[in-house]
Parts: C-alpha cells; sequence; structure tokens
C-alpha cells in the first residue's frame, strides 16, 4: 500500500516535471538561434592542439586561428617543426595552402577539397562548411537525452537543398547552455558517416564554449581526431592584411 | 686401341674435321638456344621484377595485406639497420628501397598560381649514391625522351607523356602535392631534369620520378621506406632460392606477432607471379624440349651419314681379316670421341655466345618506335646450370646413336658387298 | 630443267633413310615454325577477343571528357543518353555504363573505387550481370578476382561504400557481393565494382545518363555524335598490338636457329653426297653435261628436300596443327594451387599467308645452302672426278 502511494507520488512528480519541459521547450529553430549566437561571435583568436591518431602513432600539432565570422578564417601551424609556417587562408568558398619550404601558394579546389586536413578525419571540404544550418536545413525537435549528466534537447536537421554534403544531421543541444554537446552527420540513405562529440565547456567572456571536440569518420577505423582550444579570445580587433593572400608569404 | 683410333681421327680430316665441325655447331645451339628461351621467357618477370616486385620484397606485414593501395603509413621505419641486417644475412642479394606515392602535380606560372594540375603516380629510388644500379636496372637512361638524368638532390623526371599534358620542360620547377606518412599535406617543389617514356599508357598518362632521399623529406619517411626490394645478383629470379629465404627470414623475424615487423615475400608470392613463374618454367621446358630433339635428329642423321660413307672402309677392313665386332666397336668409339669433342667445343663456344647475349644484350629497340621502360629494349640470354649439360643428349648420345644405326649394315651385308661400296 | 628435277627427284628416293631424315628435320622446321607463329597470332587474337567479350564489345563511344587513367574526370564524364543510339539500346545493340567514383571501406580503410553501372540483362559483355538481377534489400554487386583479393571480399560479403551523387551530396550504404568473376582482362576489374545501372543512376541522381556506350557489333560507319567521342576496337586494342610486336621481336631468333638447324643437316648432306658421288658427276660430263648444268642438277636436288619436306610437314603437320587449334596449347599447371581457373590455354591461329610464307621462305634458303656446296663441282676436272679420285 505504502508502495503503491509512493509510486503514485513519483508518476505524479514525472508528469509535473514532463509538463515543465514540454511548456518550457522552445521550437528547434530557437535553438538553433540561440546556439548560433553563443557560438558565433565578430570574430575570434584561438590557440588550439590537434591530436591526429594514426594506426601506428598519435602526433599533435599546434595552430593559430584568425577569424572572423563563417567566412574568414586564417590558420597558421605553430608545431611541430616540420608544420612550423605552413598557412591556410580560407576566404568565402576559396581556400589556399602556403608551404614556406617551396614558398608556394596552392589554391585547395575540387578533388583536393575532398583530402583530410594533415591526416585528420577531417577533410577541408568540412573545414568549408560555413553555410548557416538553419538556411539549409529544417530542424525538428525530436527528443531529449542526458549527455554526461547534462539534459539535452535533440534536433534532428534534414535538408532543404540537394547541393550539400549532409542530407542530415543530428545534434545534442546542452538544454542550459546551448552548447552541441554531440553531432552526427548522416547520408542521404541514412548511413551514419561522421559523428563529433563536445566537451570541456567553459565560460569564456560570457559564453559557453566547449574545448574539446572530437571527430570521427564513423566508416574508417581509428580513434578520430581531437582538437581542444589552448586559449581563446572573442572580438579581437584583428587587421584586415590578416585576410590576404599576401600574408600567406610573410 | 683408343689411341690409335684418335690418331686415325686426327689425321684423316674427313673422318674428323667434318663430323666435329657439324657436332661442335649442333651443340652449340642447343646450349645458346637453351640459354637464350630460358633468358626470353624469363623476361616479363624480370620486368616485373625490376619495377615493381623486386626478386625479393620486404614490407610490413600490414603493408603486404594492403599492398596495392600503397599504404606509406605501414611502411618499414628504421630501414638502414634493416638494409644492413638484410645485406649481411644475404650477401648476395642486392636490396634498395623504394618508396611509391600518390600525389598531385602542380605547376606555377610567372606569378606563383597555378597554371596547371595533374594527378600523378611517384616512384622514389636510389638515383644519387651511385651504388644501387637502380638506374640500370630500370634502364632509365635509355627511355630518356629530353633533358637529362637525375643528377642531383630535388630533381625530377616526369613521363613524357605527362609533361606534355603539364606543359613543362626540362629545367621547370614543379609542385608536388602529396601526404606525408602520417598523412599531413606535403608540398614540395621539384625541378624536372628529363622526362622518360615507360611504354605502358596506364604509367605514361602521369608517372614521376624522384631520388629516394626526396622522397623521404618531402613526404615525412625518414630512414623509411615503403617496400625493400632484393634483387638476386645473378640478375635472374630463382624461385626456389627465393622461397628459401622469404622462409627463413619470417621464422627469424617472428611476422606473426608484430603488424609492422618486416615481412619477405619472393616473387612468385606477389599478386599473380606464382602463376606466372609457373608458366613461364613450362614453357620454357617445351621449347627447349622440342629444339633438342630436332637437334637430336640433325646430329643422329649426321652420325649415320657418317658411317654410312665408310662402307666401303669396312669392307677393305674385313676383307683384311678384321672381326665384325672389332669394326663395330671402333666405329661406336671414333663416335664417342666425336661426339664428346664436338660437345666440348659446342658447350664452350655455345656458352661464350650466351654469356655475350646475357651480358650485353641484343638490341631490339630498333624494331620499335623508340625505348621505353616497360618494354625490354634487348634480349638477353641467361645460362642456367643445365646448359652445362645439355649438350651431351644432342651431341653425344645423337652423334653415337647414328653411328650404331649405320654399323649395323655392317652385319647385314657381306663383306664383299662392302668392298663394293667404296667403288660406287 | 625437266630432267633436272626428274634426276633430282629419283636420286633422293633411291638415298632412302638417308634422305628421309633430312626432311623429316626440315619438316619439323614447318610444322613448328608454322605452330609457334600461329600461337602467337593466336594470342593476339585471343587477347582481342577477350578484351571484346569483357570490355570493349564492337568500340565504344566515350563521353569527351571520359579518361580512364583519371578518376577526377568521372565527375564531369556523364550525359544524358543521345538521341540516336536510343534504339540500338532498346534493341540490346548498345549497352550504356555509367561510371562514378567512390570510396569502399573493407576492413575500416577507407580506398578509392570506381563504381560501374551495367544493365544486368546486357548480352554483349561477358560480365556475370545477371547476378546483379536479384530481389535483395542491399545493392547486389560484383567484383572480379584481384579485387576480391585486395579487398578481401568474397561472394556473400557486405561491404560499406560511399559516393557523393550529382550535387555533391555524400551517400553511403552497404552493398552485397553477389559474385565474384574471373576475367583475363585486367584492366576490366582493377578497383571496379560492377552493380546495375538503374540502381547506380538514382544513386547518383543521374537518371539516363552514361559513360560509356558498347556496341554488340563492329560496324565500320559510326556517326559522330556531339559530346561523344568514337572509340573504334582497333584504337582500344592497341596496347595488344605493342605487346605482340616485341613477342615476335623474340621469336624470330628461334625461327632463326630453328632454320639454321634444318640447314646444317641439308648442308651435311650436301658435301657428304658430292664428296661420295665424284664418280657421277664426271659421268655427267662425260655424257655432255656443261659443269653448270650439274651445279643446278645438285642444287634441285638439295632444294627438293625442302619440297618433300612440305609435303611430309602436310601429312602429318596438318592434322596436327588443326588438333592444335581445335584443343589449344594448355599449359600443365595445377591452377587450382592458386584458387583459380585462368583459362591456360591458347588457340593458334594460322593464315594462308603465314603458311605461303614460312614455306617459300624454307625453300629459298634450302636452295642457297645447297647451291653452296654444289658450286665445289664447277672447279672439278672432270676426268679427275670421272676417275673418282678425291679432289
Amino acid at each position: 500500500m505504502t508502495n503503491f502511494k509512493h509510486m503514485k507520488t513519483k508518476i505524479s512528480i514525472l508528469f509535473s516535471i514532463i509538463s515543465v519541459i514540454s511548456y518550457s521547450q522552445p521550437n528547434a529553430d530557437e535553438i538553433l538561434q540561440k546556439v548560433d549566437r553563443n557560438m558565433s561571435s565578430e570574430n575570434r583568436v584561438f590557440e588550439s592542439e590537434m591530436t591526429i591518431h594514426g594506426r601506428r602513432s598519435s602526433r599533435t600539432l599546434t595552430l593559430r586561428t584568425f577569424s572572423v565570422g563563417d567566412i574568414k578564417s586564417y590558420t597558421e601551424y605553430l608545431t611541430p617543426p616540420r608544420e612550423q609556417g605552413t598557412k591556410m587562408l580560407k576566404l568565402e568558398n576559396q581556400l589556399w595552402v602556403y608551404s614556406p619550404s617551396t614558398d608556394r601558394t596552392i589554391q585547395i579546389s575540387g578533388h583536393m577539397l575532398r583530402q583530410s586536413v594533415m591526416g585528420s578525419d577531417l577533410s577541408y571540404e568540412d573545414m568549408m562548411d560555413n553555410k548557416k544550418l538553419t538556411d539549409i536545413y529544417e530542424a525538428e525537435l525530436i527528443g531529449n537525452e542526458m549527455i554526461d549528466g547534462r539534459n539535452t534537447w535533440i534536433l534532428e536537421l534534414t535538408a532543404t537543398t540537394e547541393d550539400i554534403a549532409y542530407a542530415s544531421r543530428k545534434m545534442w543541444i546542452d538544454t542550459e547552455r546551448y552548447v552541441p554537446l554531440k553531432e552526427e552527420l548522416y547520408a542521404k540513405s541514412g548511413q551514419l558517416l561522421k559523428r563529433s562529440t563536445l566537451s570541456d565547456v567553459v565560460l569564456i567572456q560570457g559564453r559557453w564554449f566547449p574545448k574539446t571536440i572530437v571527430y570521427k569518420d564513423m566508416l574508417k577505423q581509428g580513434d578520430g581526431t581531437v582538437f581542444k582550444i589552448t586559449s581563446i579570445k572573442f572580438n579581437e580587433v584583428i587587421p584586415e592584411y590578416i585576410f590576404s593572400k599576401a600574408v600567406l608569404k610573410q | 686401341m683408343i689411341r690409335f683410333l684418335i690418331k686415325g681421327l686426327i689425321r684423316d680430316k674427313s673422318r674428323s674435321r667434318t663430323p666435329v665441325i657439324i657436332v661442335t655447331l649442333g651443340v652449340l645451339l642447343t646450349v645458346f638456344l637453351h640459354a637464350y628461351i630460358t633468358g626470353f621467357m624469363g623476361d616479363t618477370i624480370e620486368l616485373n621484377a625490376r619495377f615493381t616486385h623486386g626478386h625479393l620484397k620486404v614490407m610490413t606485414t600490414s603493408y603486404a595485406e594492403n599492398m596495392s593501395q600503397i599504404p606509406n603509413d605501414l611502411a618499414l621505419i628504421e630501414v638502414g639497420d634493416l638494409l644492413d641486417k638484410l645485406n649481411e644475412q644475404y650477401p648476395d642479394v642486392k636490396w634498395v628501397p623504394r618508396i611509391q606515392f600518390g600525389g598531385l602535380i602542380d605547376v606555377p606560372d610567372e606569378n606563383g598560381e597555378t597554371r596547371s594540375q595533374g594527378p600523378a603516380m611517384g616512384l622514389a629510388m636510389d638515383f644519387l649514391t651511385g651504388n644501387s644500379g637502380e638506374t640500370e636496372r630500370l634502364q632509365i637512361e635509355k627511355s630518356i625522351v629530353r633533358g637529362q638524368m637525375i643528377k642531383k638532390q630535388g630533381e625530377a623526371l616526369l613521363s613524357e607523356s605527362f609533361s606534355q599534358k603539364l606543359k613543362v620542360e626540362p629545367g621547370d620547377v614543379i609542385t608536388l602535392i602529396s601526404s606525408t606518412m602520417n598523412g599531413s599535406m606535403s608540398i614540395n617543389n621539384f625541378t624536372v631534369a628529363g622526362t622518360v617514356l615507360f611504354g605502358a599508357e596506364a604509367i605514361d598518362r602521369g608517372a614521376l620520378m624522384i631520388d629516394i632521399e626526396d622522397a623521404r623529406t618531402a613526404l615525412d619517411m625518414y630512414d623509411a621506406a615503403g617496400e625493400v626490394l632484393g634483387f638476386m645478383n645473378s640478375g635472374f629470379y630463382n624461385d626456389e632460392e627465393a622461397l628459401k629465404m622469404a622462409k627463413t627470414f619470417n621464422k627469424e623475424n617472428n611476422i606473426s606477432e608484430d603488424e609492422f615487423a618486416p615481412l619477405m615475400m619472393s616473387l612468385s608470392q606477389q599478386g599473380n607471379m606464382g602463376q606466372y613463374v609457373k608458366l613461364t618454367e613450362v614453357w620454357s621446358i617445351y621449347i627447349s624440349m622440342v629444339f633438342i630433339i630436332a637437334m637430336a635428329i640433325v646430329l643422329w642423321n649426321a652420325g649415320l651419314l657418317g658411317g654410312l660413307r665408310r662402307y666401303g672402309e669396312f669392307g677393305i677392313r674385313l676383307a683384311m681379316g678384321e672381326e665384325k665386332d672389332h669394326v663395330y666397336l671402333s666405329l661406336i668409339y671414333e663416335a664417342v670421341f666425336i661426339g664428346t669433342m664436338g660437345t666440348i667445343i659446342g658447350t664452350a663456344i655455345g656458352l661464350l655466345l650466351a654469356w655475350l647475349l646475357q651480358t650485353y644484350g641484343l638490341d631490339i629497340s630498333g624494331m620499335m618506335e623508340g625505348a621505353a621502360m616497360m618494354f625490354p629494349s634487348e634480349i638477353k640470354a641467361r645460362i642456367s646450370p643445365s646448359d652445362y649439360y645439355i649438350g651431351f643428349f644432342p651431341g653425344l648420345f645423337s652423334t653415337v646413336l647414328g653411328a650404331m644405326l649405320a654399323g649395323i649394315g655392317i652385319y647385314k651385308r657381306k663383306t664383299s658387298q662392302l668392298f663394293k661400296e667404296l667403288e660406287s | 630443267m625437266k630432267i633436272a628435277l626428274k634426276l633430282a627427284y629419283r636420286n633422293l628416293l633411291g638415298a632412302g633413310l638417308r634422305t628421309w631424315l633430312n626432311v623429316i628435320v626440315l619438316s619439323f622446321s614447318f610444322v613448328i615454325i608454322i605452330w609457334m607463329k600461329g600461337i602467337i597470332i593466336g594470342w593476339d587474337y585471343q587477347a582481342k577477343t577477350d578484351m571484346t567479350n569483357w570490355e570493349i564489345g564492337g568500340g565504344q563511344y566515350w563521353h569527351e571528357n571520359y579518361d580512364p587513367f583519371d578518376p577526377f574526370t568521372f565527375a564531369e564524364s556523364h550525359g544524358t543518353i543521345p538521341e540516336p543510339l536510343k534504339k540500338e539500346i532498346a534493341l540490346g545493340e548498345t549497352e550504356p555504363t555509367l561510371i562514378v567514383s567512390g570510396h569502399i571501406y573493407p576492413q575500416g580503410r577507407m580506398i578509392p573505387i570506381t563504381l560501374v553501372g551495367i544493365n544486368p540483362e546486357q548480352k554483349i559483355l561477358k560480365l556475370p550481370t545477371h547476378m546483379l538481377d536479384t530481389q535483395i534489400t542491399t545493392i547486389p554487386a560484383i567484383i572480379g578476382l584481384s579485387s576480391s583479393r585486395n579487398f578481401k571480399l568474397g561472394k556473400g560479403d557486405n561491404v560499406s561504400i560511399r559516393w557523393r551523387d550529382v550535387n555533391g551530396m555524400f551517400d553511403a550504404t552497404e552493398i552485397l557481393i553477389t559474385d565474384v568473376f574471373n576475367c583475363n582482362v585486367p584492366s576490366v576489374e582493377n578497383g571496379k565494382i560492377f552493380m546495375p545501372l538503374k540502381k547506380l543512376q538514382e544513386m547518383v541522381v543521374m537518371e539516363n545518363e552514361a559513360t560509356i556506350f558498347t556496341f554488340k557489333n563492329e560496324k565500320t560507319e559510326r556517326e559522330a555524335i556531339e559530346g561523344w567521342t568514337l572509340k573504334t576496337k582497333e584504337d582500344l586494342t592497341k596496347s595488344v598490338d605493342d605487346l605482340i610486336k616485341t613477342k615476335n621481336a623474340g621469336q624470330s631468333v628461334l625461327y632463326a636457329v630453328l632454320l639454321f638447324l634444318a640447314m646444317l643437316a641439308i648442308f651435311d648432306t650436301q658435301v657428304l653426297s658430292i664428296f661420295r658421288r665424284q664418280k657421277e658427276i664426271g659421268t655427267y660430263v662425260a655424257l655432255g653435261y656443261t659443269r653448270r648444268e650439274v651445279v643446278v642438277l645438285f642444287t634441285v636436288e638439295g632444294a627438293m628436300y625442302s619440297i618433300l619436306a612440305a609435303i611430309t610437314s602436310a601429312i602429318y603437320g596438318i592434322p596436327f596443327l588443326i588438333w592444335q587449334a581445335n584443343v589449344g596449347w594448355t599449359m600443365p599447371i595445377d591452377s587450382s594451387e592458386f584458387g583459380m581457373a585462368i583459362a591456360q590455354t591458347l588457340y593458334p591461329v594460322y593464315s594462308a599467308g603465314l603458311i605461303i610464307t614460312t614455306v617459300v621462305i624454307i625453300v629459298i634458303v634450302t636452295t642457297v645452302v645447297s647451291y653452296w656446296p654444289a658450286k665445289k663441282i664447277a672447279k672439278m676436272n672432270p676426268t679427275e672426278a670421272l676417275r673418282g679420285k678425291i679432289q
């Protein structure tokens, strides 16, 4: 009898929680917009470490990046010595790589975009992907899930145009901080192609930001690529020459 | 009696000189031809060995499993030590490191912007230390269409049609975009030293050759190599030997435990080559057999004729009271002597000729439009151990058999009849 | 001359066994040279037949951007089936194939591959495309034996492939290997996966598009179609011609040695018969023959060996060569050791031209070789010869 009573209270509590959640549940587009507001900024300057797990060994590269919105970005490799001085410049839909040893600037285009970046599970094309999600996908809230003790909304994004790489995505968004904690990219057939997990969410200059991202190509064997931000500053003053091709040769 | 017979043979030139010359020529042809067929038939095997398979090839176990994809991320490391070990253990084999790689060739215009681009298949080998023998092995010098050989670091050879597609001349700078052993993008400049013709369209479309040290720098493969190829010092593939070497090497290195441990494979253990090696052996045996049989008939014929023409002489000898058996036997002894003499001289000259053809080769490039790396520009003989005794079959046995058959007449005919043959 | 021929014939037959030994050796040369040449021609023929059966049919149209050696061109090398070909395709006289690039993931390794869409009902190529005609949930695909080995995939295995459609959108799925075929033409199967054309067109959103059209019949006149390049059978088999050329060069040494061998026998016989028949020569001269005529007689005698040899070789050679052409030349190798059943049989092909040239060359060479020792007769002193005195 007591058991039954207990259960009853439990159920009623559960019900009230669900009703609260569903009441406070915003629509998917609103969530995406809030995520956007949190994650993107006028510009940012950050240093990061990229650890690539190979079949034989792992190695870590460090890089410094300046970026403005999703459109312009400039990256310089700091270590290891072999990659030091290698620079990458992305302007709109174009990408150039500069190699100091040959003093040549090569535009990465066509099939070269499909190559992996420095042997990671990320392709140049993935890097170039700068279209606003809300422009090319239709989002739908499909559920909730706990990830590492955080409550998340699960969004399903379905492509509205044809000329994009991934037909659909799934995103797990922290319900409080509006930070994605997991993302999955799917093929047209529904097969999972890539998964990224985001963690180490910290508050920087008033924003929640995931400092560690693990990318994994799901069809390939291996442990994926770990991308860790070591320092980040938002809304700095970045001189305009940083985003010109001339900067590559300096 | 033998001394007497030999004396007779040497003094009567008609009985010795012509038959010995004929046997010599016959044996010479047999030996030479056998060496030639062995060389000619083995040619495709050697071509494959030189380009991709080696007589032996050492790779990591996991590289070997994915050999067709040229997975340089699974390449051998600490190749210097490995080479030392291989050289010590197998001194009769020349070991050379090679790296195959894929990439993109980008040609800059005067502003350093991309002017033309094309996918490339790269082959890196030791061009510069001067003791690898690689340039001779692939007859690169002969296949150069324009420009010259790689003479220093930072130079590259392009296939002729690739260079035309990219519109580059010897002396121009090209950029190789490839990925390192770790998968990073690598960008390196090379100066085109010259252009070459391979002779196979698939390769001529986009081949690049560079020195192995340049490749190691470019692909971040310090002291590493995709493959170490072994070439037997004899210059020819010996399947039995190769299989034995591979077996002992793999046993010692306990390859089952470490996927990056070096694994040795003989040419016949790679791809379809085993099939081809068997095929070649069988073909060589068949063709040689046909020739040896034909040659045996010729020499048997010669032996027979040599006996027949002497019926008159036998008549006189029988008339003088010599035993038929003795006459017959002396005929056989003479045949043995002639056969042996002819075979020894013929084998010696045949081997000499075969050796010349093995060493210098017969240039057939005139029959084709220009020399190409993938097509043998010369035909080479190959001396195998059997060449030392193969001549005895037609040379000695056939000659003696011919004499034996001819000698039967001694028993069949009457002395007077034989005697009369002298008159006819 | 008629008398010379008659005399030569009688002399030869009179010599009995000696003649026949020479004839047999010479006829050996005939048969072997024709047979070996036939094998080479047969090889050429077979290589081209295999290409026809497996790869090129009676010729092809290629999309103008298609370059089989550069997979990067595949993205731009497809087009809608042109109007003039539609009727032939409906009749099965021409088959469209669509070629796109993709990746395969055997054991978690990413390997670039070429996806080939082909009609499962096609009858032009020997590919076992009927194995693609099954109703299963996954996409059926067939691969060649060497791909099967390289990717470690067998019949009944599933594997993931990834590709991009015409707009660049990624797609991936599992395919089921429904058959592994064995084919002598490496370029047919290397790095390729064959799947139903309709399915591939759907996968990449290229309805009614193709890269290559293969004809069944080799028509001499094919119209030019804009955007498509005509590749005749001749263009497509050029590599075989090049290979055969080198093989021929290598073999000519064998023919030379074989001929030399036969000539050795003839020469030996000629020297001997001139030596032994001095009295006969003297008699001819005494009877009013000029020495030149005697030389001719002996030369004809020698040359007649080759005629007799030709007849002899016809007697045993024709049945042998016909038998060979029918059963072929099979390498006695246990192919099961390699886990495959590669056709190891070459069928020789003989042409009238081949036979006539071989006969003419051998007759000429024999005549020259016969004349060589016979010209010694011209220097003989007839009286001495008549007395049988060795000169």
